[in-house]
């Protein structure tokens, strides 16, 4: 699936851009409509002035009269801002009064129809051309053009007014709408921001359901899909869970019959080849039956299951010694010499005790198996800030420090003999971490290994 | 000894009586929980071994009723099952020990062995070794030689010989001495120092455990 845009993204571009640019286009048009309904009123009151200079011009018999008073001279070139200026020429083209500057009209205009141009002279001005015939008694036939031009610079403060006071609004408008847009999706989607920050701030293995408050259906149904696919990954593991856990205990039956029919079939044989063979029927069984157990310890270590069995606070110094003198007699038969060394004071945690205990066996054992004969082991529990560390250090061979993060991952064994099935370390890690720990191999002085379980400590 | 062994895994049982019985115990065996239920009422026996998982009746039904009828044989309990729940459940029934599937046999055996011990009376006369301890007249003797324990000493001796292969805790060893910790907790060293040289020619060997206690083993075993 490629990732798209983000829906918030998505509302506010199909909601704003549109809208933004309907408004322009609206504004745009309104603007163009009041600019030339403005237009038009100036050329109209343009052509008035015209006509009004017209009737001034009377024919006669010598030529033209025009009765342009003082007055109205002094009216046409008033106001200094708004210039005005006209001319009148016949033939058309002729000067006759005015200002000779003023182009003559552009194409060929008719009698009686005025047009309506722009000039520059060199200002911007706005021209208007009106040829009429003067039906005159001795000149006939003549054509009388009257130009009257107004500078356009008011009309184009007018424009840029209106165009102002179009604007600003709009802009204002805008940016409100905007606002209640971007406020209006934020809590329209709120529902769905919850949603997106638990189902993402949960851990892999948090299965419990997403809790939404007034959750509006769309969104409602969403979660509840999610909520059905959470309940059913959490019944499959649960199932697979408890497959597991069974067959490993239908398992441990026929494997203790195993041993013990081997264990027998030892006793009474006496040829060293079938006896060979035997020890190696017997030490499988006993292979299989410590994976079989582990497993079930693993099992036992999911989250469901440690719910399940809940939780205490434990003393871990009376746990150390309750384990490990339970297995003194086999570190003796092991030919190792195995103490413990605890500090005085608060060792408690809070967890699960059947996890730690698990959890330390596995430490012990592991000393046992992998420091060989002769071995000194011990079990220590001291205090770091607020973390336990219960060691259990051995002066064996130890471990190279490269093999020592893979000899947390499951099946992996140290040795290639033994019937050690490669999970007591992951079993461990996996206990620690679920008391919020953590699990490491360290070098002991001069030689050896120490497995560290650090434990926050109970306050 | 007579011992009842219920499981109804035939292999596992053939193989168990077996070796039950070249470790000198008779064996009888019952393969569902109604057998065992009805042995386990009308004969006398020393020691059971119970698996929980019985066809018919299942063995924590069988444990229950039994020891309502009033039979307080000793009863190792015997399971595929090891969850907490389950070794409390066992025990609350009136299980005396707990033990899960796969095991080692010597392990069964020394089991089965403290629970008869358990079960007897404590004034018997043990034999280890070349060590005899009679417990009725307190007395106590190396190859047929007595030997001179103080009161301290053969309470200690006593509980070291009971324990034997476990660990004995001082706080063990100060609770029998009836719970005054005489000089100190030093003391304890000075007893063991001294029933030490007392058992040299025993073939019996007092172990200190760092940081544990004390452990009496027979030598060379």
């Amino acid at each position: 699936m490629p990732a798209g845009r983000s829906l918030h993204r998505q509302l506010l571009l199909w909601l704003l851009l549109p809208q933004i640019v309907l408004w322009v286009v609206a504004a745009f048009g309104a603007y163009r409509l009041a600019s030339r309904h403005a237009d038009e009123l100036a050329d109209a009151s343009l052509l008035q002035a015209a006509r009004a200079l017209a009737r001034q011009i009377k024919p006669t018999a010598s030529g033209l009269f025009v009765d342009l008073p003082r007055s109205a001279q002094d009216i046409l070139a008033a106001d200094p801002e708004d210039r005005v200026t006209y001319m009148v020429s016949s033939p058309p083209g002729q000067l006759l009064l005015g200002d000779a500057r003023l182009p003559p009209p552009p194409g060929t205009p008719r009698l009686n129809e005025p047009v309506f141009f722009d000039a520059t002279l060199p200002e911007a001005m706005r021209v208007v051309s009106l040829d009429l015939h003067l039906g005159a008694a001795g000149a006939a036939d003549s054509t009388l053009r009257v130009q009257v031009a107004r500078s356009s610079a008011p009309r184009e403060l007018l424009a840029r007014r209106m165009l102002l006071d179009t604007a600003l609004p709009l802009s204002l408008l805008i940016a409100l709408m905007s606002m209640v847009v971007w406020t209006g999706i934020r809590r329209g989607l709120r529902p769905l921001a919850e949603l997106q920050q638990q189902v993402e701030g949960r851990r892999a293995d948090a299965l419990d359901p997403v809790q939404l408050r007034a959750a509006p259906p769309e969104v409602g149904a969403l979660a509840g899909a999610v909520n059905e696919l959470l309940g059913q990954v959490q019944q499959n593991l649960a199932t697979q869970r408890r497959f597991i856990s069974d067959a490993a205990h239908q398992l441990r039956t026929p494997l203790a019959g195993l041993k013990g029919q081997t264990e027998l079939a030892l006793a009474a044989t006496t040829d060293p080849a079938l006896r060979q063979r035997l020890q190696r029927v017997h030490e499988s069984a006993q292979r299989g039956a410590r994976l079989v157990s582990q497993l079930l310890v693993l099992a036992r270590a999911e989250p469901e299951a440690v719910a399940a069995q809940g939780w205490a606070s434990v003393d871990c110094a009376r746990l150390v010694h309750e384990v490990t003198a339970d297995w003194v007699p086999r570190a003796l038969a092991a030919g190792c010499d195995l103490g413990v060394d605890v500090a005085d004071g608060n060792a408690s945690v809070q967890g699960a005790e059947l996890l730690l205990c698990e959890a330390l066996v596995n430490l012990i054992d592991n000393a046992l198996r992998y420091a060989g004969e002769g071995a000194t082991i011990t079990v220590r529990l001291r205090r770091s800030g607020d973390d336990l560390w219960l060691d259990v250090e051995d002066d064996g061979p130890g471990l190279a420090p490269e093999l020592r993060e893979r000899a947390f991952e499951r099946f992996v064994r140290g040795a290639t003999t033994g019937d050690g099935c490669g999970l007591g370390l992951a079993i461990v890690r996996e206990i620690a971490e679920r008391h919020g720990g953590s699990a490491q191999l360290l070098s002991a002085e001069p030689h050896g290994c120490i497995a560290r379980l650090t434990l926050p400590l109970q306050a | 000894m007579n011992l009842l062994l219920a499981e109804d895994d035939a292999l596992l049982a053939d193989a168990l009586q077996q070796q039950l019985l070249n470790a000198s115990f008779k064996v009888e065996w019952a393969e569902n929980g109604a057998v065992a239920e009805y042995l386990l009422r009308r004969q006398d026996f020393d020691v059971a071994i119970l698996d929980l998982g019985l066809p018919l009746v299942d063995g924590l039904t069988v444990l229950k009723r039994v020891r309502e009828a009033g039979r307080s044989l000793p009863i190792l309990v015997l399971t595929a099952l090891d969850a907490l729940e389950h070794r409390v459940a066992g025990l609350r029934a009136g299980a005396d020990d707990y033990l899960t599937k796969p095991f080692d046999f010597p392990e069964l055996e020394a089991r089965l062995h403290a629970l008869m011990r358990r079960g007897r009376p404590a004034t018997q006369t043990q034999q280890l070794r070349r060590l005899t301890l009679d417990r009725a007249a307190r007395r106590a003797s190396v190859g047929g030689e007595p030997l001179e324990l103080s009161p301290r000493e053969w309470t200690l001796l006593d509980l070291l010989l009971r324990e034997r292969d476990r660990v004995v805790s001082k706080l063990q060893i100060v609770e029998a001495w009836g719970g005054e910790d005489g000089a100190g907790g030093g003391s304890i060293e000075v007893y063991i120092h001294r029933l030490r040289r007392k058992l040299e020619g025993s073939g019996l060997a007092v172990r200190t455990v760092r940081g544990l206690g004390y452990l009496l083993e027979a030598m060379g075993s």
